[in-house]
């Protein structure tokens, strides 16, 4: 195909502006990292764009050597596998069950939920009720009350709706139940929109700080995003030097001269990195995702 | 009943799922009179006395029309910018020629909608902070004075918009080239044939072919105006820029969970929660006239 010059510039210049964007992108990580794996002091005088240029992983050595930020971390990964098989289950057999036509009351039941999409108590009646029932301070908080998504039960019965009803009746004829036919039949023609929905799920579960903030006031059971969320505006290094198990690491780090900055560094980039690591894999996964979920329900 | 009973395991998987919002949604509801109560935690809210529109004084101060006013400017310069950039981003990406490029741009710009707003706040923080950002060091290099950008109002809203746009901008363009790839291609054919250059191609083919997804999404976007992602302001909200950055959620968490104002807290969020329900209505109808269907 041949292009006229015309187009040509136009080519040029959208390549252009496109690879801006992605350095926009990826640039903040890379000096992030380059800050992160730099003796503090020394990144402190400036000059440190993309590499270290006095490389440690002393900064690493002290965030994984905080007790706090090693349990926040076992929470998050806790919270992400048990809120995300729990979420989908509830979620999923919920949307099952409607998505028999003839059940009675099926209108009146879709109402009940729709509702909680358009109207909200808020959230201060919201932590009265959770204060109530004793979820404040327990590791359940993060699990129960998002257990069921009326939004994913919309995009999943969207989905369950076009399955063809004469696989599901020929199932009956054979004898099998509901249970059986939703995990027989129903769950492995559904992989890709489950596979979706379960990581925008995970997703959600590992980045929310809010209710580990707000819900929560034991340090030993908040998850890594609310550490992060405390020690943004910290104006000092005690959050992380303290209940800190690798004294030896600490002493050194003292005479590197770690600053506060190249320890954000870190652990944000620990905190990170999961992301970037399953990333490139689950890509093909989450466009399905949207455009499923982008048909009205 | 017979029928009832014979749909017995069905109604037992729902059942879950209608406990779980009766708990966490319908009694929150109820919960709401706390705005009409003089409520104390640790006591009931049904004992709790009346006190009539006592905790709705707070429309009488200056400060929550302040509020008001940062919530409506902030959703509206989301939505200014935030509307049309992803628009224009699917066009570029559709008229890449390199296949290999498009996929990398596509894959890249997706990344940042799964990073948290407290990790964007981190990204924030390490370029424009005063002492070693890297922002600060190269306008130092420039000559120039130092920017206190974390701390000022001035760049409290600009920092916001850019940091969302950042962050969402790829991601919003999913539904933009999903409709794009469903464009019969045998159109672009007959517009060659006719003499039509890349530009005309795109004003006559490309823009009216997304024009349907264009609509959906902006009718979809009138309810977050009310609500300006509390998420993305808390965490770059401080003391300095307050002024400009406490919006209706903030105001809420700070006066309800923060400093105990149960009551007062409660009704700024009714308040709140009544204007959403209103915006999701109006999208409702709106959408019914426009696209011959509504939401639900």
């Amino acid at each position: 195909m041949k292009l006229t010059l015309g187009e040509k510039a136009g080519q040029t210049a959208i390549v252009a502006l496109l690879s801006l964007l992605c350095l926009s992108v990826l640039y903040p990580f890379l000096y992030m990292l380059a800050i992160s794996l730099n003796e503090g002091a020394d990144a402190a005088r400036g000059g440190v764009y993309l590499w270290p240029r006095s490389f440690t992983l002393i900064n690493y050595e002290i965030v994984l050597g905080n007790e706090v930020i090693r349990n926040s971390y076992w929470i998050t990964i806790a919270r992400t596998v048990v809120g995300t098989v729990c979420g989908m289950l509830v979620t999923l057999v919920a949307a099952f069950g409607l998505s028999y036509r003839g059940l009675p009351f099926r209108k009146g039941i879709l109402g009940y939920i729709l509702i909680t999409m358009l109207f909200s108590g808020g959230l201060v009646p919201i932590y009265i009720q959770l204060h109530n029932l004793g979820l404040t301070n327990h590791f359940l908080v993060y699990i129960i009350p998002r257990m069921f998504s009326a939004w994913n039960m919309f995009v999943m019965l969207k989905f369950l709706q076009g399955i063809p009803e004469a696989l599901v009746e020929s199932a009956e004829l054979d004898g099998a139940g509901p249970v059986r036919i939703l995990f027989r039949i129903i769950v492995p023609l559904s992989k890709p929109m489950l596979a979706a929905l379960g990581l925008f799920t995970a997703v959600g579960h590992w980045n929310d700080w809010f209710a580990g903030a707000f819900y929560v006031t034991d340090q030993s059971l908040i998850p890594v995003q609310t550490y992060l969320q405390q020690l943004l505006n910290a104006s000092d290094l005690s959050a992380v030097m303290g209940s800190n198990t690798n004294q030896e690491a600490l002493a050194r780090g003292s005479q590197q001269n770690i600053t506060l900055m190249s320890i954000k560094m870190a652990v944000v980039m620990v905190s990170a990195l999961p992301i970037l690591c399953v990333y490139p894999f689950l890509q093909k996964y989450f466009v399905k995702g949207v455009l499923i979920g982008s048909v009205k329900g | 009943m017979g029928r009832l009973y014979k749909y017995r395991w069905q109604y037992l998987m729902i059942l879950p799922a209608v406990l779980l919002l009766f708990l966490f949604n319908y009694i929150p509801m109820a919960g709401i009179q706390i705005a009409f109560r003089d409520f104390q935690i640790g006591s009931s809210i049904w004992s709790s006395p009346w006190v009539g529109l006592d905790n709705f004084a707070f429309l009488q101060e200056p400060h929550f029309w302040v509020v008001v006013q940062n919530t409506l400017y902030i959703s509206v310069l989301k939505f200014v910018f935030g509307f049309p950039a992803p628009i224009l981003l699917a066009l570029m990406i559709n008229e890449v020629m390199h296949g290999g490029f498009k996929r990398f741009v596509q894959s890249v710009s997706y990344l940042p909608h799964f990073f948290s707003w407290i990790v964007v706040a981190y990204i924030l923080q390490s370029l424009l902070t005063l002492d070693g950002g890297l922002v600060n060091e190269l306008i130092g290099k420039a000559g120039g004075e130092p920017i206190f950008f974390l701390g000022s109002t001035e760049w409290f809203r600009p920092m916001i918009v850019a940091s969302g746009l950042w962050k969402e901008v790829g991601w919003n363009t999913i539904l933009y080239l999903a409709a794009i790839t469903a464009i019969d291609p045998q159109l672009y054919e007959a517009a060659k044939v006719e003499g039509a250059g890349k530009w005309a191609q795109i004003r006559h083919i490309t823009f009216p072919g997304i024009l349907p997804t264009i609509s959906i999404v902006l009718i979809l976007s009138i309810p977050s105006l009310i609500t300006v992602g509390m998420d993305q302001i808390y965490p770059m909200m401080n003391s300095a820029n307050m002024e400009v950055s406490d919006v209706l959620d903030t105001y809420v968490l700070r006066s309800g969970l923060q400093q105990g104002y149960f009551g007062m807290a409660t009704a700024v969020g009714l308040i709140s929660s009544v204007i959403a329900l209103f915006l999701v209505l109006l999208t409702n109808q709106t959408s019914r006239k426009i696209n011959g269907e509504g939401l639900w």
